[in-house]
């Protein structure tokens, strides 16, 4: 392990009770990087960064953070790094100050140094208004702001934001993440959310979890590549209502052109999408790694036909980690093999071993995946 | 040591920033005062009660013997339960356990802070022997001695009902949970006391006065320093200290 390895997790696992919150999770985050800890609620993103923070042990596997273990060293641990648990949960009856003030004598900085510290992650913050002011009469948004001011206060590291952004408005999740940009800049942030724009707006890099597995980890656009998958859609001219038709040769037939567009090379699937009788229009599916544009028009212009919209879906993160978190578990744990595959061999086979085993789980996990891809779109 | 402090300062100061502190001590204050001086003197399940007045001697038994009831089934049940009860419901734990502390410097913190609450609560009581028998009233010379014993049995009364408080508060993640069972258990301990009487001693009867806390304060009230009751509530505070240290580690494993 480098000394640049700031987090390091390997095999790690945990169970409460018969219920499998981790299985052999592994990852490692160097420093200066942003991370996205990505996955649908109960997917084990809290656990673990429970268990980095020491507040709970793992089952299995070992965890370093700063080069301390967390189960020799949890002190050294915790001195390097600061946590903001989710929902910001603080004591309400406290001031902001004085809030600050004891998470700065935990700690132990001196006077001084609080002073200066203080000034900075209250410039930073934004809470130079409410110092004064008791917690309980703050708003989520300056709760969650505190939270992240008492993680700073001793200048850790490192910084681990349990869905730091999740009670906050537009307004102030925009906000947040330029905080967290400034913020960044010298260290080390772990951060985890269901919300797919802030990864795509604050982190270069995301660790994708599901069902307590590390499906996807590497740079955004690394996964956003993952899905392995192309959309094109396609509309050709079927009838000329009320003009001329520019085209060659009759009108094309929707199976004529069905047909020949599943003849070109790369394509996998030929659907036909719904439209009204002034076209006809296909979505085709290809591998990443082909481009079908130039092949599509070259055959459109050889029959003569009339091209009325060629596009190709760009994929967005968020689809890739739909796929990758919902939908049916074969292709779940495929893609998880295949990303896992360059860190761990064995754990194919494990995954593949126990199957069988959590089937009833994982079945009513995708349920809730389901209902939380819902949440997300609406 | 340092962190044992602040921590214990931090739950001092929410303590008098909220209403409760000072309902319970002034509460208990009140309630002190009324049952010494205004009630008729009896006695209540070996509890003696009131009849300040009525005995005609420079002396504060009753409050003695008053206190350690009052201090069972309403200040430290009041006290002890929000210590790690609440914070384990709202969540604020988590932020205490994952500074630099260790799991034992946050329950010797918690405990500290309760204990120090009832150390103030007990302080102010001194107020009553010092108005009777002092200034502004003097009613004749009070024997200081069975005072002070009286106190040092009720502190160490006190701590060993703390660190049962603070047990059972770390046992729940609701407040009124630990209260009750807080309430139940010291009520429990003190009552048997009084139930020697009933069964004739006997072996029944020494091991009931053995664990009652009501009988092993009894000689402090008496103005006798008993140093096997001194290790009786010793033991009871550090035993129920390392359960509460145990439960709060056992989050780790669950």
């Amino acid at each position: 392990m480098s000394n640049d390895v700031m987090i390091y997790a390997s095999d790690l696992s945990k169970n409460f009770g018969s219920f499998r919150a981790l299985d052999k999770v592994n990852f490692e985050v160097k420093r200066g990087e942003i991370v996205g800890f990505l996955g649908p609620n109960g997917a084990g993103k809290s656990t673990t960064m429970r268990i980095l923070t020491c507040f709970i042990s793992p089952t299995g596997g070992t965890a370093r953070v700063n080069g301390h273990d967390v189960f020799d060293a949890p002190l050294q641990v915790r001195e390097s790094l600061g946590y903001l648990p989710q929902r910001a949960p603080l004591y309400l009856e406290m001031s902001v100050l004085e809030y600050l003030r004891f998470a700065a004598d935990l700690r132990h900085l001196d006077d001084s140094t609080f002073r200066q510290r203080a000034r900075s992650v209250v410039e930073v913050c934004g809470l130079a208004q409410v110092l004064g002011k008791e917690i309980r009469h703050l708003s989520h948004g300056y709760r969650q702001r505190v939270g992240l001011a008492q993680a700073l206060i001793h200048d850790p590291p490192i910084l681990i934001l349990d869905e730091p952004t999740s009670d906050l408005d537009p307004n102030e999740k925009a906000e947040f993440l330029d905080y967290l940009k400034q913020i960044g800049q010298h260290r080390t942030v772990m951060l985890s959310t269901h919300n797919l724009a802030e990864v795509e707006a604050s982190c270069a890099r995301a660790i994708i979890v599901s069902r307590g597995r590390v499906v996807a980890d590497g740079p955004l656009d690394e996964i956003r590549a993952k899905s392995g998958r192309v959309r094109y859609v396609v509309s050709i001219q079927e009838s000329a209502v009320g003009a001329q038709y520019r085209g060659r040769g009759p009108l094309p037939k929707r199976s004529e052109v069905e047909d020949a567009l599943g003849k070109v090379d790369g394509v996998k699937k030929v659907g036909e999408l719904p439209t009204d009788e002034r076209a006809h229009s296909f979505e085709l599916v290809s591998e990443q790694d082909v481009d079908l544009r130039p092949e599509l028009f070259k055959l459109i212009v050889d029959k003569g036909w009339v091209l009325l919209e060629l596009h190709r879906d760009a994929q967005t993160l968020e689809d890739v980690f739909r796929s990758l978190t919902i939908g049916d578990e074969r292709r779940n744990r495929q893609l998880g093999a295949a990303a896992e595959a360059d860190d761990e061999q064995d754990d194919e086979e494990d995954v593949d071993d126990e199957d069988e085993g959590d089937d009833e789980d994982a079945e009513r996990s995708a349920d809730e995946d389901q209902k939380v891809a819902k949440d997300d779109r609406s | 040591m340092r962190n044992i402090l602040i921590i214990a300062r931090r739950d001092l100061r929410a303590q008098f920033n909220s209403p409760v502190a000072y309902v319970v001590i002034g509460g208990t204050l009140l309630l002190l005062g009324l049952l010494i001086f205004k009630l008729p003197h009896m006695s209540v399940a070996g509890v003696a009660i009131g009849g300040f007045w009525e005995i005609d001697r420079a002396t504060m038994d009753e409050m003695f013997s008053l206190l350690p009831a009052l201090l069972s089934v309403l200040v430290i049940p009041a006290i002890t339960m929000r210590s790690l009860a609440a914070e384990k419901g709202s969540g604020t734990l988590e932020l205490l356990i994952t500074m630099p502390v260790r799991d034992s410097e946050v329950i010797l913190g918690k405990f500290l802070a309760a204990f120090t609450t009832v150390v103030i609560l007990l302080a102010l009581t001194l107020l009553y022997p010092i108005a009777m028998f002092k200034w502004p009233m003097n009613f004749g010379a009070l024997d200081w001695g069975p005072v002070w014993s009286g106190y040092l049995g009720c502190l160490f009364f006190s701590a060993a009902s703390v660190g049962l408080g603070l047990m059972f508060s770390s046992l729940t993640e609701s407040d009124v949970v630990a209260f009750f069972l807080t309430l139940v258990s010291l009520f429990a301990l003190y009552a048997i006391g009084p139930m020697v009487s009933v069964v004739h001693g006997g072996v029944i009867g020494d091991a009931i006065s053995f664990i009652s806390f009501q009988s092993r304060y009894q000689s402090f009230a008496r103005g006798l320093i008993d140093l096997r009751a001194v290790v009786y509530f010793v033991s009871v505070a550090l035993l129920s200290l390392l359960v509460s240290f145990r439960s709060l580690e056992s989050r780790k494993w669950s």
